[in-house]
Protein backbone atom coordinates (compact mmCIF):
# COMPACT_ATOMS: atom_id res chain seq x y z
CA UNK A 1 0.00 0.00 0.00
CA UNK A 2 1.47 3.41 -0.25
CA UNK A 3 0.90 6.12 2.63
CA UNK A 4 -0.98 8.22 0.59
CA UNK A 5 -4.00 5.82 0.14
CA UNK A 6 -6.10 7.73 3.01
CA UNK A 7 -5.42 10.74 1.78
CA UNK A 8 -2.85 13.34 3.31
CA UNK A 9 -4.75 15.22 6.30
CA UNK A 10 -1.31 16.64 7.54
CA UNK A 11 0.33 17.46 4.32
CA UNK A 12 3.32 15.39 5.41
CA UNK A 13 3.16 13.49 2.52
CA UNK A 14 2.82 16.47 0.07
CA UNK A 15 6.03 17.68 1.82
CA UNK A 16 7.69 14.95 1.13
CA UNK A 17 6.84 14.54 -2.17
CA UNK A 18 7.76 18.17 -2.97
CA UNK A 19 11.13 17.99 -1.07
CA UNK A 20 12.67 15.01 -3.68
CA UNK A 21 14.11 16.14 -7.15
CA UNK A 22 14.37 14.05 -10.22
CA UNK A 23 17.16 14.34 -12.20
CA UNK A 24 17.17 12.87 -15.87
CA UNK A 25 19.86 10.78 -17.45
CA UNK A 26 21.51 10.15 -14.01
CA UNK A 27 23.37 7.49 -13.84
CA UNK A 28 22.84 6.42 -17.64
CA UNK A 29 20.94 8.46 -20.69
CA UNK A 30 17.05 7.64 -20.13
CA UNK A 31 17.37 7.34 -16.55
CA UNK A 32 15.35 9.54 -14.57
CA UNK A 33 17.20 9.06 -11.27
CA UNK A 34 14.89 9.36 -7.92
CA UNK A 35 16.90 11.42 -5.48
CA UNK A 36 16.21 11.67 -1.80
CA UNK A 37 19.12 13.80 -0.91
CA UNK A 38 17.15 16.67 -0.92
CA UNK A 39 14.68 15.39 1.64
CA UNK A 40 17.62 15.00 4.20
CA UNK A 41 18.43 18.67 3.74
CA UNK A 42 14.47 19.35 5.18
CA UNK A 43 14.05 17.92 8.59
CA UNK A 44 10.61 18.51 8.90
CA UNK A 45 10.00 16.27 5.50
CA UNK A 46 12.78 13.66 7.19
CA UNK A 47 11.26 13.55 10.05
CA UNK A 48 7.92 12.87 8.67
CA UNK A 49 9.43 10.05 6.37
CA UNK A 50 10.83 8.21 9.33
CA UNK A 51 7.72 9.31 11.35
CA UNK A 52 5.27 7.74 8.97
CA UNK A 53 7.34 4.47 8.54
CA UNK A 54 7.26 4.43 12.19
CA UNK A 55 3.19 4.51 12.62
CA UNK A 56 2.73 2.16 10.44
CA UNK A 57 5.24 -0.77 11.70
CA UNK A 58 5.48 -0.04 14.87
CA UNK A 59 2.61 -2.39 15.78
CA UNK A 60 3.81 -5.53 14.05
CA UNK A 61 6.11 -6.67 16.73
CA UNK A 62 9.48 -5.60 14.40
CA UNK A 63 12.50 -6.78 15.44
CA UNK A 64 15.10 -6.31 12.63
CA UNK A 65 15.13 -3.67 10.05
CA UNK A 66 17.69 -4.77 7.48
CA UNK A 67 19.16 -1.77 5.22
CA UNK A 68 20.40 -1.77 2.21
CA UNK A 69 23.45 -0.36 1.28
CA UNK A 70 23.68 2.88 1.16
CA UNK A 71 21.04 4.39 1.02
CA UNK A 72 18.84 2.37 2.72
CA UNK A 73 21.23 3.32 5.54
CA UNK A 74 19.73 6.74 5.90
CA UNK A 75 16.40 5.78 6.67
CA UNK A 76 16.98 2.20 8.30
CA UNK A 77 18.72 3.02 11.63
CA UNK A 78 16.25 5.98 12.41
CA UNK A 79 13.31 3.18 12.21
CA UNK A 80 14.81 0.88 14.12
CA UNK A 81 16.03 3.34 16.82
CA UNK A 82 12.22 4.08 17.10
CA UNK A 83 10.48 0.97 17.37
CA UNK A 84 13.51 -0.62 19.20
CA UNK A 85 14.55 -2.75 16.82
CA UNK A 86 18.27 -4.21 15.53
CA UNK A 87 19.73 -2.25 12.80
CA UNK A 88 21.36 -4.98 10.21
CA UNK A 89 23.06 -3.87 7.58
CA UNK A 90 22.92 -5.00 3.84
CA UNK A 91 26.09 -4.81 1.86
CA UNK A 92 28.15 -5.32 -1.67
CA UNK A 93 30.55 -7.74 -1.09
CA UNK A 94 33.65 -7.53 1.03
CA UNK A 95 32.41 -4.53 3.08
CA UNK A 96 31.25 -6.22 5.89
CA UNK A 97 34.35 -7.99 7.92
CA UNK A 98 33.76 -11.30 9.17
CA UNK A 99 31.81 -14.16 8.30
CA UNK A 100 28.88 -13.18 5.78
CA UNK A 101 26.46 -15.20 3.78
CA UNK A 102 25.86 -13.90 0.22
CA UNK A 103 22.96 -13.73 -2.24
CA UNK A 104 23.15 -13.26 -5.61
CA UNK A 105 20.98 -11.81 -8.14
CA UNK A 106 20.60 -10.45 -11.70
CA UNK A 107 20.89 -6.79 -12.62
CA UNK A 108 19.47 -5.81 -16.16
CA UNK A 109 23.03 -6.42 -17.72
CA UNK A 110 25.24 -9.38 -15.46
CA UNK A 111 24.81 -9.60 -11.70
CA UNK A 112 25.48 -8.29 -8.12
CA UNK A 113 26.16 -9.66 -5.00
CA UNK A 114 24.32 -8.69 -1.47
CA UNK A 115 25.90 -9.96 2.05
CA UNK A 116 25.15 -10.23 5.58
CA UNK A 117 26.43 -10.75 8.80
CA UNK A 118 26.32 -14.62 9.80
CA UNK A 119 24.50 -13.87 13.15
CA UNK A 120 22.80 -11.30 12.57
CA UNK A 121 19.29 -12.27 12.41
CA UNK A 122 18.40 -15.52 14.01
CA UNK A 123 14.86 -17.97 13.76
CA UNK A 124 12.31 -15.93 15.19
CA UNK A 125 13.09 -12.67 14.13
CA UNK A 126 10.60 -10.75 12.24
CA UNK A 127 12.06 -8.28 9.76
CA UNK A 128 11.45 -5.26 7.60
CA UNK A 129 13.56 -4.34 4.57
CA UNK A 130 13.91 -0.89 3.85
CA UNK A 131 15.54 0.96 1.24
CA UNK A 132 15.26 4.52 -0.39
CA UNK A 133 13.41 3.57 -3.44
CA UNK A 134 12.17 0.29 -4.97
CA UNK A 135 12.23 -0.06 -9.39
CA UNK A 136 12.32 -3.57 -10.51
CA UNK A 137 12.27 -5.24 -7.11
CA UNK A 138 15.67 -7.02 -7.69
CA UNK A 139 17.65 -5.76 -4.81
CA UNK A 140 15.23 -6.23 -2.04
CA UNK A 141 14.51 -9.68 -3.27
CA UNK A 142 17.79 -10.54 -2.54
CA UNK A 143 17.55 -8.54 0.80
CA UNK A 144 14.47 -11.02 1.45
CA UNK A 145 16.70 -14.43 0.32
CA UNK A 146 19.09 -13.38 2.74
CA UNK A 147 16.91 -12.85 5.48
CA UNK A 148 14.82 -15.93 5.17
CA UNK A 149 17.94 -18.10 4.65
CA UNK A 150 18.98 -17.19 7.90
CA UNK A 151 15.70 -18.20 9.65
CA UNK A 152 13.93 -14.51 9.62
CA UNK A 153 10.68 -14.02 8.99
CA UNK A 154 10.06 -11.18 6.44
CA UNK A 155 7.04 -8.92 7.65
CA UNK A 156 7.15 -6.16 4.70
CA UNK A 157 9.58 -3.99 2.38
CA UNK A 158 9.42 -0.31 2.97
CA UNK A 159 10.44 2.78 0.64
CA UNK A 160 10.58 5.78 0.30
CA UNK A 161 9.39 5.97 -3.21
CA UNK A 162 8.44 3.20 -5.80
CA UNK A 163 8.55 3.11 -9.16
CA UNK A 164 5.46 1.55 -10.64
CA UNK A 165 6.43 1.06 -14.19
CA UNK A 166 8.84 -1.25 -13.02
CA UNK A 167 7.01 -3.81 -11.02
CA UNK A 168 8.79 -4.06 -8.35
CA UNK A 169 5.34 -4.32 -6.03
CA UNK A 170 4.08 -7.53 -8.20
CA UNK A 171 7.39 -9.19 -7.72
CA UNK A 172 7.35 -8.88 -4.13
CA UNK A 173 3.63 -10.00 -3.96
CA UNK A 174 4.59 -13.27 -6.09
CA UNK A 175 7.11 -13.75 -2.98
CA UNK A 176 3.96 -12.98 -1.03
CA UNK A 177 5.90 -9.65 0.45
CA UNK A 178 3.83 -6.99 1.27
CA UNK A 179 5.16 -3.16 0.00
CA UNK A 180 4.94 -0.22 2.24
CA UNK A 181 5.81 3.50 0.16
CA UNK A 182 5.43 7.11 0.47
CA UNK A 183 5.40 8.24 -2.56
CA UNK A 184 4.92 7.12 -6.38
CA UNK A 185 7.99 7.94 -8.39
CA UNK A 186 7.35 11.61 -10.46
CA UNK A 187 8.40 11.51 -14.11
CA UNK A 188 8.60 15.26 -14.37
CA UNK A 189 12.70 16.10 -14.99
CA UNK A 190 13.68 19.63 -12.64
CA UNK A 191 16.50 21.65 -13.40
CA UNK A 192 18.83 22.45 -11.21
CA UNK B 1 59.34 -45.08 50.11
CA UNK B 2 58.18 -41.33 50.17
CA UNK B 3 55.43 -39.73 52.05
CA UNK B 4 53.63 -37.77 49.56
CA UNK B 5 51.65 -35.21 51.52
CA UNK B 6 48.14 -34.67 50.52
CA UNK B 7 48.09 -30.52 50.94
CA UNK B 8 50.97 -28.66 51.16
CA UNK B 9 51.07 -25.69 52.53
CA UNK B 10 54.79 -25.05 53.19
CA UNK B 11 57.01 -23.34 51.27
CA UNK B 12 60.32 -24.74 52.61
CA UNK B 13 62.12 -27.06 50.18
CA UNK B 14 62.91 -29.42 53.21
CA UNK B 15 59.25 -29.73 53.90
CA UNK B 16 58.23 -30.61 49.92
CA UNK B 17 60.99 -33.64 49.73
CA UNK B 18 62.37 -35.79 51.64
CA UNK B 19 66.10 -34.56 53.28
CA UNK B 20 67.80 -37.16 51.34
CA UNK B 21 65.70 -35.94 48.00
CA UNK B 22 66.50 -32.74 48.30
CA UNK B 23 68.54 -32.06 45.10
CA UNK B 24 69.75 -29.19 43.18
CA UNK B 25 67.26 -30.98 39.86
CA UNK B 26 64.55 -30.54 43.34
CA UNK B 27 65.28 -27.58 44.38
CA UNK B 28 64.91 -26.19 41.04
CA UNK B 29 61.71 -27.88 40.33
CA UNK B 30 60.47 -25.91 43.47
CA UNK B 31 61.49 -22.79 43.03
CA UNK B 32 59.55 -22.58 39.65
CA UNK B 33 56.86 -24.42 40.07
CA UNK B 34 56.12 -24.94 36.43
CA UNK B 35 58.49 -27.48 35.77
CA UNK B 36 56.94 -30.85 35.74
CA UNK B 37 57.89 -33.03 38.59
CA UNK B 38 57.88 -36.54 38.69
CA UNK B 39 57.26 -37.48 42.41
CA UNK B 40 54.45 -34.43 42.26
CA UNK B 41 53.22 -33.47 38.57
CA UNK B 42 49.94 -32.34 39.94
CA UNK B 43 50.78 -30.87 43.18
CA UNK B 44 50.53 -27.34 43.68
CA UNK B 45 52.38 -25.98 46.92
CA UNK B 46 52.17 -22.47 48.25
CA UNK B 47 54.54 -20.96 45.69
CA UNK B 48 52.69 -22.12 43.15
CA UNK B 49 49.02 -21.19 44.68
CA UNK B 50 50.50 -17.53 45.31
CA UNK B 51 52.10 -17.16 41.80
CA UNK B 52 48.64 -18.87 40.03
CA UNK B 53 46.58 -15.85 42.89
CA UNK B 54 49.32 -13.13 41.35
CA UNK B 55 48.75 -13.93 37.91
CA UNK B 56 45.10 -13.46 38.52
CA UNK B 57 44.70 -10.81 40.28
CA UNK B 58 47.31 -8.54 37.50
CA UNK B 59 44.78 -10.22 34.72
CA UNK B 60 42.02 -8.78 36.72
CA UNK B 61 43.60 -5.37 37.30
CA UNK B 62 44.63 -5.28 33.65
CA UNK B 63 40.93 -6.03 32.24
CA UNK B 64 39.56 -3.52 35.10
CA UNK B 65 42.12 -0.80 36.05
CA UNK B 66 39.61 1.64 37.53
CA UNK B 67 38.58 -1.23 40.15
CA UNK B 68 41.94 -1.79 41.28
CA UNK B 69 43.57 0.98 39.69
CA UNK B 70 41.16 4.01 41.10
CA UNK B 71 41.85 7.59 38.55
CA UNK B 72 39.22 9.68 39.49
CA UNK B 73 39.13 11.06 36.14
CA UNK B 74 39.07 7.41 33.92
CA UNK B 75 35.96 6.27 33.25
CA UNK B 76 35.10 2.43 33.93
CA UNK B 77 36.90 -0.27 31.39
CA UNK B 78 34.19 -2.85 29.63
CA UNK B 79 33.51 -5.88 30.84
CA UNK B 80 35.45 -8.00 28.06
CA UNK B 81 35.35 -11.44 29.81
CA UNK B 82 31.77 -11.84 29.55
CA UNK B 83 32.16 -11.15 26.02
CA UNK B 84 35.07 -13.37 25.40
CA UNK B 85 34.60 -15.62 22.85
CA UNK B 86 35.38 -15.84 19.01
CA UNK B 87 35.41 -14.02 16.68
CA UNK B 88 38.28 -12.57 18.83
CA UNK B 89 36.97 -9.30 20.89
CA UNK B 90 39.65 -7.47 22.80
CA UNK B 91 39.22 -4.39 25.12
CA UNK B 92 38.89 -1.39 23.90
CA UNK B 93 40.52 1.72 26.49
CA UNK B 94 38.18 4.05 27.10
CA UNK B 95 39.11 7.62 26.94
CA UNK B 96 37.01 10.09 29.46
CA UNK B 97 34.86 12.56 28.22
CA UNK B 98 36.17 16.02 27.95
CA UNK B 99 32.60 17.65 29.15
CA UNK B 100 29.44 16.94 30.39
CA UNK B 101 28.41 14.65 33.13
CA UNK B 102 31.03 11.72 32.95
CA UNK B 103 29.79 9.74 35.63
CA UNK B 104 26.36 9.30 34.12
CA UNK B 105 27.78 8.09 30.83
CA UNK B 106 30.38 5.68 31.95
CA UNK B 107 28.10 2.84 32.53
CA UNK B 108 26.85 3.42 29.03
CA UNK B 109 30.07 3.60 27.10
CA UNK B 110 31.15 1.02 28.73
CA UNK B 111 28.34 -1.12 27.33
CA UNK B 112 28.72 0.61 23.94
CA UNK B 113 32.49 -0.75 23.71
CA UNK B 114 31.65 -4.16 25.25
CA UNK B 115 29.59 -4.28 22.09
CA UNK B 116 31.73 -3.60 19.37
CA UNK B 117 33.79 -6.50 17.95
CA UNK B 118 37.42 -6.69 16.67
CA UNK B 119 38.25 -8.75 13.62
CA UNK B 120 41.72 -9.27 12.87
CA UNK B 121 43.52 -9.25 9.77
CA UNK B 122 40.54 -6.92 7.61
CA UNK B 123 40.05 -5.65 4.96
CA UNK B 124 43.95 -6.94 4.66
CA UNK B 125 46.43 -8.38 7.04
CA UNK B 126 47.56 -6.43 9.93
CA UNK B 127 44.82 -4.39 10.63
CA UNK B 128 42.62 -4.42 13.20
CA UNK B 129 38.98 -4.22 12.39
CA UNK B 130 36.50 -2.35 14.74
CA UNK B 131 32.76 -3.64 13.44
CA UNK B 132 30.46 -1.16 15.16
CA UNK B 133 27.58 -3.55 13.19
CA UNK B 134 27.47 -5.85 16.26
CA UNK B 135 26.66 -2.55 18.21
CA UNK B 136 23.87 -1.78 16.27
CA UNK B 137 22.28 -5.24 16.76
CA UNK B 138 22.15 -3.85 20.75
CA UNK B 139 19.12 -1.13 20.47
CA UNK B 140 20.57 0.00 23.90
CA UNK B 141 24.12 0.47 23.09
CA UNK B 142 23.15 2.08 19.72
CA UNK B 143 20.74 4.36 20.97
CA UNK B 144 23.08 5.20 24.10
CA UNK B 145 25.82 6.01 21.18
CA UNK B 146 23.17 8.47 19.15
CA UNK B 147 22.10 9.96 22.74
CA UNK B 148 25.54 10.57 23.20
CA UNK B 149 26.52 12.55 20.33
CA UNK B 150 22.58 14.71 20.78
CA UNK B 151 23.72 15.60 24.42
CA UNK B 152 26.79 17.36 23.08
CA UNK B 153 25.20 19.35 20.00
CA UNK B 154 21.74 19.61 20.91
CA UNK B 155 21.13 23.35 21.73
CA UNK B 156 18.90 23.63 24.23
CA UNK B 157 17.49 27.10 23.03
CA UNK B 158 15.62 25.52 20.26
CA UNK B 159 12.29 25.17 20.70
CA UNK B 160 10.85 21.67 19.82
CA UNK B 161 7.23 21.61 19.96
CA UNK B 162 6.18 18.24 19.68
CA UNK B 163 9.52 16.78 17.85
CA UNK B 164 9.39 19.83 14.90
CA UNK B 165 12.68 21.75 15.02
CA UNK B 166 12.13 25.61 14.30
CA UNK B 167 14.75 25.60 11.59
CA UNK B 168 12.75 25.75 8.68
CA UNK B 169 11.36 28.71 7.12
CA UNK B 170 10.15 29.04 3.04
CA UNK B 171 9.59 25.20 2.07
CA UNK B 172 11.71 24.64 -1.02
CA UNK B 173 10.04 22.99 -4.18
CA UNK B 174 11.90 19.89 -5.27
CA UNK B 175 13.61 22.19 -8.20
CA UNK B 176 16.59 23.19 -6.26
CA UNK B 177 18.69 21.54 -3.60
CA UNK B 178 18.73 24.80 -1.59
CA UNK B 179 18.19 24.48 2.01
CA UNK B 180 14.97 25.81 3.86
CA UNK B 181 15.97 29.65 5.37
CA UNK B 182 17.20 29.45 8.69
CA UNK B 183 14.35 30.45 11.37
CA UNK B 184 14.83 34.14 12.43
CA UNK B 185 14.72 32.60 16.53
CA UNK B 186 17.03 29.94 16.18
CA UNK B 187 20.11 30.76 17.98
CA UNK B 188 23.44 31.82 15.91
CA UNK B 189 25.77 28.58 17.34
CA UNK B 190 23.19 25.80 16.57
CA UNK B 191 24.54 22.67 14.71
CA UNK B 192 22.83 23.90 10.57
CA UNK B 193 24.49 20.57 9.25
CA UNK B 194 25.45 17.12 9.48
CA UNK B 195 27.97 15.45 7.15
CA UNK B 196 27.93 11.89 7.03
CA UNK B 197 30.75 9.52 5.19
CA UNK B 198 29.82 7.12 2.84
CA UNK B 199 28.48 4.33 4.16
CA UNK B 200 28.70 4.24 7.75
CA UNK B 201 28.66 7.33 8.60
CA UNK B 202 24.81 7.63 6.93
CA UNK B 203 24.44 4.85 9.98
CA UNK B 204 25.12 7.35 13.04
CA UNK B 205 24.70 10.94 11.10
CA UNK B 206 21.09 11.10 10.29
CA UNK B 207 19.52 9.85 13.62
CA UNK B 208 21.92 12.54 15.09
CA UNK B 209 20.62 15.30 12.27
CA UNK B 210 17.34 14.23 12.84
CA UNK B 211 17.11 14.83 16.81
CA UNK B 212 19.38 17.95 16.73
CA UNK B 213 16.98 19.31 13.97
CA UNK B 214 20.17 19.33 11.40
CA UNK B 215 20.66 18.86 7.31
CA UNK B 216 22.26 15.47 6.76
CA UNK B 217 24.53 16.40 4.42
CA UNK B 218 26.28 12.81 2.62
CA UNK B 219 29.45 13.02 1.29
CA UNK B 220 30.05 10.29 -1.37
CA UNK B 221 32.01 7.94 -3.67
CA UNK B 222 32.45 9.30 -7.27
CA UNK B 223 29.15 8.85 -9.04
CA UNK B 224 26.95 8.20 -7.03
CA UNK B 225 25.43 11.39 -6.23
CA UNK B 226 23.35 12.68 -9.05
CA UNK B 227 23.31 16.12 -10.72
CA UNK B 228 25.95 19.44 -9.78
CA UNK B 229 28.88 17.96 -6.82
CA UNK B 230 32.18 19.41 -6.15
CA UNK B 231 34.75 16.63 -5.50
CA UNK B 232 37.73 16.37 -3.44
CA UNK B 233 41.02 13.82 -4.47
CA UNK B 234 42.48 12.72 -0.90
CA UNK B 235 45.43 9.95 -0.41
CA UNK B 236 44.96 6.55 0.71
CA UNK B 237 48.48 4.66 1.57
CA UNK B 238 48.57 3.20 -2.00
CA UNK B 239 46.92 5.26 -4.51
CA UNK B 240 43.99 7.97 -3.88
CA UNK B 241 40.18 8.29 -4.08
CA UNK B 242 37.55 10.52 -4.34
CA UNK B 243 34.93 12.21 -2.10
CA UNK B 244 31.45 14.44 -3.40
CA UNK B 245 29.30 16.64 -2.15
CA UNK B 246 26.42 17.99 -3.36
CA UNK B 247 26.86 21.69 -4.61
CA UNK B 248 24.14 23.91 -2.44
CA UNK B 249 23.62 21.22 0.06
CA UNK B 250 25.95 22.84 2.71
CA UNK B 251 25.76 27.00 2.62
CA UNK B 252 28.71 29.38 3.43
CA UNK B 253 28.62 30.06 7.29
CA UNK B 254 26.71 27.47 8.21
CA UNK B 255 28.04 25.37 10.99
CA UNK B 256 28.56 21.95 10.61
CA UNK B 257 29.70 18.61 12.00
CA UNK B 258 31.21 16.16 10.46
CA UNK B 259 30.26 12.64 11.71
CA UNK B 260 32.05 8.29 10.62
CA UNK B 261 32.03 5.69 12.90
CA UNK B 262 36.21 5.81 13.52
CA UNK B 263 38.76 8.17 12.67
CA UNK B 264 42.40 5.72 12.05
CA UNK B 265 44.50 8.21 9.93
CA UNK B 266 42.14 10.79 9.47
CA UNK B 267 42.31 11.07 5.74
CA UNK B 268 39.19 10.94 5.18
CA UNK B 269 37.45 13.45 7.70
CA UNK B 270 40.65 15.96 5.96
CA UNK B 271 39.07 15.24 2.77
CA UNK B 272 35.69 16.32 4.30
CA UNK B 273 36.67 19.14 5.93
CA UNK B 274 38.61 20.76 2.68
CA UNK B 275 34.78 20.21 0.83
CA UNK B 276 33.37 21.41 3.48
CA UNK B 277 35.69 24.50 3.68
CA UNK B 278 35.75 25.26 -0.04
CA UNK B 279 31.73 26.22 0.47
CA UNK B 280 32.80 28.18 3.17
CA UNK B 281 30.95 26.08 6.15
CA UNK B 282 31.78 26.48 9.53
CA UNK B 283 33.07 23.55 10.97
CA UNK B 284 32.24 23.20 14.40
CA UNK B 285 33.45 19.61 15.15
CA UNK B 286 34.37 16.49 13.84
CA UNK B 287 32.82 13.37 16.05
CA UNK B 288 33.17 9.82 15.51
CA UNK B 289 32.25 6.67 17.70
CA UNK B 290 35.61 5.05 18.08
CA UNK B 291 39.24 6.97 17.51
CA UNK B 292 42.69 4.71 16.52
CA UNK B 293 44.68 7.36 18.59
CA UNK B 294 47.99 5.19 17.57
CA UNK B 295 47.54 6.42 13.93
CA UNK B 296 47.55 10.04 15.13
CA UNK B 297 43.98 11.10 13.06
CA UNK B 298 43.23 13.88 15.58
CA UNK B 299 46.89 15.55 14.80
CA UNK B 300 45.95 15.85 11.01
CA UNK B 301 42.70 17.68 11.79
CA UNK B 302 44.55 20.42 12.46
CA UNK B 303 42.41 23.12 14.43
CA UNK B 304 39.31 21.19 13.89
CA UNK B 305 38.32 19.93 17.46
CA UNK B 306 37.76 15.94 17.77
CA UNK B 307 34.92 14.06 20.06
CA UNK B 308 35.18 10.43 19.89
CA UNK B 309 33.36 8.22 22.36
CA UNK B 310 35.54 5.28 22.69
CA UNK B 311 39.28 5.33 22.34
CA UNK B 312 41.13 1.74 21.05
CA UNK B 313 44.48 1.32 21.15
Amino acid sequence: MSAGENGDPDGRINGIKSALRVIPNFPKPGIMFQDITTLLLDPKAFKDTIDLFVEHYKHESISVIAGIEARGFIFGPSIALAIGAKFVPLRKPKKLPGEVISEKYILEYGSDCLEMHVGAVKSGDRALVVDDLIATGGTICAAINLLERAGAEVVGCASVIEVPDLKGRERLKSHGKELYVLVESQFEPTTQ
Amino acid sequence: MIEKPQYNFVNRVEDTYPFDQITLDNTIRFINPLLPSEEFPHMMNTLQISLAALALVSALAVLNPARYFFNGNSVISPNTLARASSPSVNPASISPLDSGDVSMKDDRIARISSTIRIIPDFPKPGIMFQDITTMLLDPVAFKDTIDLFVERYKNKDISVVAGIVTIRGVHQTAQTAKPPAPHRTTPYNAIWNICGVEARGFIFGPPIALRIGAKFVPMRKPNRLPGAVISEEYSLEYGTDIMEMHVGAVQAGERTLVVDDLIATGGTLVAAINLLERVGAEIVECACVIELPDLKGRDRLGDKPLFVLISSN
